[in-house]
């Protein structure tokens, strides 16, 4: 946890800096005369998410790598990153079919990609369970509620 | 009284009890099935309440709200993704209590401390709703911006381990809540032209985005470890695993008590909202605690003491509603709709013009969080056989609620596009131990704050001297600093981290559960 | 299952699915307008004055015109989303908005994203005014304007609440002329703004009309509509006043541009049937809100004129777009 301590540390620090230097002044207006300004706030929470994590950063490269062997080296093992990634993915493919086909399209394919993600290969369970749970949020919502939310 | 009385001779009439069950029992599920949650439940049951007679309508709308603030710790405890915002302490000590075989310890517990919540800010808002409310109004800006200021310090005791990355969640939280225009000024701050930004990030897609989707891929980066621990944890459930024993009823009354005292405070003060209330409760339960370093790791009070507090945060809601006529939160907005809607204005003529339709629907909130025990009770045998279900098929399906629960906050993918943003955000934010609960504190107290403030100045005439004309503020000014000060000599004196342990998972208060065997067999 | 009953029940399954998803997005075809569904979206959260009165609405035209009418929120920037949403639908008469006009007469005028103009649209109808005025606790020492300003002078440093920049410009323009010192205090919503009078914690403030729902606690001192309040008739409004200031707001009946006129006359028969039907009058008169019909053509006049009004108001007082 130290070396993601550090890193978090560093990423914080920068992005602190990006906010209060180039963003806020590009996005927020000054005040007209006589009003707080509303620069303030978001300006002072930088200020403090800076000034901790670059204490965060230096209390952990500090201590060096004496730590007890127990700890995590990296504290994301590779199989979240790959679930990260993956279903980072379906759910990309899954907002192009809500684009460019259709909501119910979507859902589908948001199911069907997460299960093929996940490792799921029965063709039954594939089939079954987009059409169920399509089915039952359709006669849930449109016709026993009555509400269209589409 | 009498009133009462001739309001539970209608109320207990088959048709309007079955009404508020369905309301009930359709809360509860909507609260269990994290992504969807009780507003949503609301605004789409308003239209099916058109057709019904005005009480039974009001008890299926507060059946709803009651039933989804108790359904909410389900899916908390069982897949570590809270059902509401204000359930995420719940999933802090409920979630590793289910995986060390104890869930139906847990949801039985989560059930109790919900309905005596609820129940017992039945009654207050019952008996003490106008008085309350009078009371109520003497908290302007200047007293509302003590209060959370003193809220805030409670930061400070809710970091766990890392107060240094607390702090950063909550600021980053608090910065993140300034995305929007400022109510002053309608500068659009932070909206890169976007007119969806305009009324700011909303909570809901931000909640569902870090706690429930977040939780699904860190869950599904680990499926063999978690699914082979399910198959372990099946084949052994002791009768004491799976009730709540006489020993953990006498540690948690008190805890109970105090989380429903603190949610019904919560509730009446306007804007603050039932995740306010059920993280306010789990710290001070932790604070108050005699072992504050095992919350995170099981602790049935933590459970206790988030549920309470959510679920008394609905009745008390609705003081200013009944008192008043002003909504003091998203369900009572809702809500004055459907009372509209029916006939019955709220607001203090309610009392006098229409005295029997008030108790009827007193009666129907009592009647309400009996059904919600029942409910719950028969809910859970249902709902706990989920964690028998293979992860790599729960979680596609959670996915797809989730999608569904943040669009019909607005009705447009905007919030999807929300909630996989800040899905990116929790998912980092849980591996490097970053506290979500901070920064969701900083999210919503944070505008309040800011926004009283500048009501504040504003009525102070812009002389700090004018405090004088405000005890009330000047009290919890008083009381936070205190609070500071005990928060700080504490840490010194009781270090459950020191710099050299910063990272260690062992002994972190409140990290997010994570099986042990994690990381190594994936090397 | 063997290796020839899967795909058979594979398939089996497939149609199925086909099936359903066929079924569920219905047909919609022949001439006679209506003859589906008619979408109403509604600008605000659900739960609001404005959303409370296109239900009822939607209610009372979905009788008049045989298919159902259904509300659709979509809120967001105080509904210029939902008009951009509008913007984008077919004019074909079955997407609408409810919501008040201020949206395309006075959002545009503060707000730099809010491309609108009153000829971006068509409209069928308005049906309820928003009674905007100044409104104070009951047992204040002023009954009308004039007396407020003497009682200002008297006491400098008071509060005003004020519920947007535009809202703001009427204290400003007030305190101006008459040298007044007062403290604009921002408040966020008509919750907030009935907590601030009845706790008085704001000397008087700007309502959008919730405050007739307390007459017991709640007085207004001056109309800021260019009509006296049915709810308050004996009130000054702000042009009798000696300020050319006064902004209607009603709740229109938006469509897209391009929809055929005897759509739009269809659908203001339609909602003209709101001003007769007992519901829907019992559901206004307990908000307090009045009914004010206007057609196609009155309509249509009220939004060129009002937004012209409204430009010269707002840019002498320098408001910007932001």
């Amino acid at each position: 946890m130290r070396r993601a301590n550090v890193i978090s540390g560093v990423v914080l620090v920068l992005f602190g800096l990006v906010t209060v230097f180039a963003i806020i002044p590009w996005q927020i207006d000054p005040a007209p005369e006589g009003f707080v300004s509303p620069r303030l706030l978001p300006t002072l929470m930088m200020g403090v998410v800076i000034a901790l994590s670059a204490l965060l950063a230096f209390n952990n490269r500090r201590a060096g790598v004496a730590d007890d062997p127990d700890a995590e080296r990296n504290p994301i093992s590779r199989s979240e990153i790959m679930a990260l990634v993956k279903i980072g993915a379906v759910f990309t493919i899954a907002l192009g079919f809500y684009l460019a086909v259709s909501p119910p399209a979507a859902g589908a394919a948001l199911i069907v990609g997460a299960l093929l993600a996940l490792g799921e290969r029965r063709p039954l369970v594939l089939v079954l369970m987009p059409t169920a749970f399509l089915l039952v949020l359709w006669a849930v919502f449109y016709k026993i509620l009555g509400t269209a939310i589409l | 009284m009498e009133h009462l009385i001739v309001g539970f001779r209608d109320v207990l009439d088959p048709l309007t009890l079955m009404w508020v069950t369905v309301g009930v029992t359709l809360g509860y599920v909507l609260g269990a099935l994290p992504g969807l949650g009780k507003a949503t439940g609301v605004a789409v049951s308003i239209p099916l309440t058109f057709y019904l007679q005005p009480v039974a309508a009001l008890g299926l709308l507060i059946g709803i709200a009651k039933g989804s603030a108790a359904g909410s710790a389900v899916s908390a405890i069982l897949l570590n993704t809270p059902g509401e915002p204000s359930s995420a302490p719940t999933a802090l000590d409920g979630y590793p209590l289910a995986r060390q075989g104890k869930a139906q310890k847990a949801l039985k517990m989560g059930l109790y401390a919900s309905v005596i919540g609820d129940f017992v800010s039945t009654l207050i808002l019952i008996l003490l709703a106008a008085p309350l409310a009078r009371y109520a109004l003497l908290i302007g800006p200047v007293e509302l911006c003590a209060i959370l200021f003193y809220s805030l310090a409670f930061i400070g005791s809710l970091s766990g381990a890392s107060m240094i990355k607390g702090l950063i969640a909550g600021a980053l939280g608090v910065f993140f809540a300034t995305v929007g225009l400022e109510t002053e000024t309608f500068i659009p701050r932070m909206t890169f032209g976007l007119l969806e930004l305009n009324d700011g990030i909303s909570l809901v897609p931000l909640a569902i985005g870090m706690l429930a989707v977040a939780e699904m891929v860190v869950q599904a980066g680990n499926l063999k470890t978690l699914d082979r621990e399910t198959r372990a944890m099946a084949d052994g459930t002791s009768r004491e695993d799976r009730t709540v024993l006489a020993s953990e009823w006498r540690r948690c009354l008190p805890v109970i008590a105090r989380g429903t005292l603190i949610g019904s405070v919560v509730g009446i003060l306007p804007g603050l909202g039932a995740s306010v209330g059920s993280f306010l409760s789990y710290g001070a339960t932790r604070r108050a605690s005699k072992t504050p370093e095992k919350f995170g790791t099981g602790m049935i009070e933590g459970i206790a003491a988030a549920e309470s507090a959510d679920n008394a945060v609905v009745p008390s809601s609705l003081v200013p509603l009944f008192a008043l006529g002003i909504p003091g939160s998203v369900i009572a907005a809702i809500l004055i709709a459907a009372f509209v809607l029916h006939g019955l204005t709220p607001g203090p003529l309610m009392f006098k013009q229409q005295p029997r339709l008030v108790a009827d629907v007193y009666a129907a909130m009592l009647c309400a969080s009996f059904i919600l025990l029942a409910v719950g009770y028969f809910g859970q045998s249902v709902f706990a056989r989920i964690i028998q279900v293979p992860l790599r098929l729960i979680i596609p399906g959670v996915l797809l609620l989730c999608c569904i629960g943040a669009y019909m906050e607005t009705s447009s993918v905007f919030s999807i596009y929300v909630m996989l943003a800040f899905a990116l955000i929790g998912f980092f934010a849980r591996k490097l131990d970053f506290s979500f609960v901070t920064f969701l504190i900083g999210f919503v107290i944070g505008p309040n704050l800011e926004l009283s403030f500048r009501q504040s100045i504003q009525i102070l005439d812009h002389q700090i001297l004018n405090l004088r004309s405000h005890p009330i503020a000047i009290a919890f000014i008083v009381l936070t600093a205190v609070t500071i000060w005990l928060i700080g000599r504490g840490r010194t004196r009781k270090p459950y981290r020191t710099p050299e342990r910063a990272g260690t998972a062992s002994i972190s208060a409140e990290a997010e559960y994570q099986p042990p065997s994690t990381g190594r067999n994936n090397r | 299952m063997t290796s020839t009953t899967r795909p058979r029940a594979l398939a089996a399954v497939l149609s199925l699915a086909l099936a359903a998803t066929a079924f569920a997005s219905g047909a919609a075809t022949a001439a006679g307008y209506p003859d589906k569904p008619i979408i109403m979206l509604v600008g605000y959260k659900a739960g609001g004055q404005t959303d409370l009165v296109g239900r009822a609405a939607a209610r009372v035209m979905s009788e008049k015109l045989g298919v159902p009418v259904k509300v659709v929120n979509k809120p967001g920037a105080g509904g210029v989303v939902a008009a951009y949403e509008l913007k984008r639908a077919a004019p074909d008469g079955y997407t609408l908005l409810f919501h008040s006009n201020s949206v395309i007469n006075s959002e545009p005028l503060v707000m730099k994203r809010a491309e609108l103009k009153p000829d971006d649209f068509e409209y069928a109808g308005m049906i309820t005014a928003y009674q905007v005025g100044m409104a104070t606790y009951k047992d204040a020492p002023y009954d009308n304007l004039s007396q407020f300003i003497a009682w200002a002078k008297k006491n400098p440093g008071f509060s005003y609440g004020a519920l947007s920049p535009a809202s703001r410009m009427y204290m400003e323009q007030i305190a101006r002329k008459e040298g007044l010192d007062v403290n604009i205090v921002p408040l966020k919503g008509g919750g907030d703004m009935i907590n601030a009078i009845l706790g008085k914690q704001v000397a008087m403030a700007l309502s959008g009309g919730i405050n007739y729902k307390y007459p017991d606690q709640m007085k207004m001192i001056a109309a800021l509509t260019t009509f006296r309040h049915p709810s308050a008739p004996d009130v000054k409004t702000i042009e009798e006043n000696g300020y050319p200031l006064g902004m209607d707001s009603y709740t229109t009946l938006i469509l897209p541009k391009g929809t055929p006129r005897p759509i739009l006359d269809t659908l203001a028969a339609a909602l003209k049937a709101a001003e007769t039907d007992e519901k829907f009058k019992k559901i206004v008169a307990a908000a307090n809100i009045p009914i004010i019909y206007k057609g196609v053509d009155a309509a249509t006049d009220e939004m060129r004129k009002s937004a012209a009004k409204n430009k010269t108001i707002m840019e002498s007082a320098g408001i910007q777009p932001k």
